[in-house]
């Protein structure tokens, strides 16, 4: 399992390195870093630039994540691929998490 | 075929067919297979369909095989592991056609049925039933039945504006 976690005094960063959130490590993934957050207890911001494909396992993963943090701390997701912001804005769960696409498309929009 | 309709055929026995690409594999259910094919599929398809249908069919694909592989074995007592799955894509005009197939136990019914999002119940909020609400809103012509001890599964694909250019 590939990530990298960053305590500051804001929260808890954590950079996903997967490029897949699927059936093939959706339990894994969410085992080991629901662990880490249920032991942090504080905001968490979630670097996802890498990860280029998530499924619904996937996607379970990341709400049983938003579960173990208190309702009243924010989950923020940042640097959404076009392919995982789809899957959060299609069973509308970009309304639970805090999503930040990419700051790349608004370069680009220049 | 009557003779009639082959009189336009050119000696190759085929004379306007564009061609189309087409996928086609055998694999086990297990989500390592899954994965494997689904690299293929994009391998394949990647300069011939938008990067915005690539992604739609390759997540139809993954609930689907996915859901095989979680669901479809057969209890322990024919000991032969995993389902095997068939699955065969074209590109048509409007579309990606897929054709899937297996030979686990049958899908239940009322996952073809139309269905709407799992409740959104803010206390506690759903870990799934997800996956066949995706199949039914990214598909169109999705149909199933069961035959001699296998699952069949047709839908498309339909493309996006982007695919327009091509």
């Amino acid at each position: 399992m590939q990530f990298t976690v960053i305590d500051t005094d804001a929260g808890l960063v954590i950079t996903i390195a997967e490029t897949r959130i699927d059936a093939a490590i959706a339990t894994r993934f969410k085992d080991k870093l629901r662990e880490i957050i249920i032991r942090h207890r504080k905001p968490v911001e979630m670097r996802m630039a890498a990860v280029d494909f998530m499924d619904s396992s996937g996607l379970g993963a990341m709400i049983a994540l938003r579960k173990a943090l208190p309702e009243d701390l924010p989950m923020v997701l940042q640097d959404l691929t076009p392919n995982v912001e789809r899957v959060f804005r299609l069973t509308r769960m970009d309304t639970v998490f805090h999503i930040r696409p990419a700051a790349k498309s608004e370069e680009q929009k220049e | 075929m009557i003779p009639t309709e082959r009189q336009n055929a050119g000696p190759n026995g085929r004379i306007s067919t564009r061609t189309q690409p087409m996928f086609h594999r055998v694999l086990p259910a297990n989500p390592a297979a899954v994965r494997d094919t689904l690299a293929d599929i994009r391998l394949r398809f990647r300069s011939e369909v938008s990067e915005d249908t690539l992604g739609r069919l390759e997540l139809v694909l993954a609930e689907v095989m996915n859901n095989i592989a979680e669901h479809a074995a057969r209890p322990s007592s024919a000991g032969e592991g995993a389902p095997s799955i068939h699955l065969s894509i074209v590109r048509h005009d409007g579309g990606l056609a897929c054709a899937i197939s297996d030979d686990g136990v049958s899908l239940p019914e009322d996952c073809i049925l139309p269905r709407g999002l799992p409740a959104m119940d803010p206390e506690d909020l759903p870990e799934g039933g997800f996956g066949w609400y995706l199949i039914q809103d990214l598909t169109q012509a999705l149909c199933y039945y069961r035959e001699d001890q296998r699952n069949f599964l047709a839908f498309r694909v339909p493309f996006s504006a982007e695919d327009g250019a091509r």
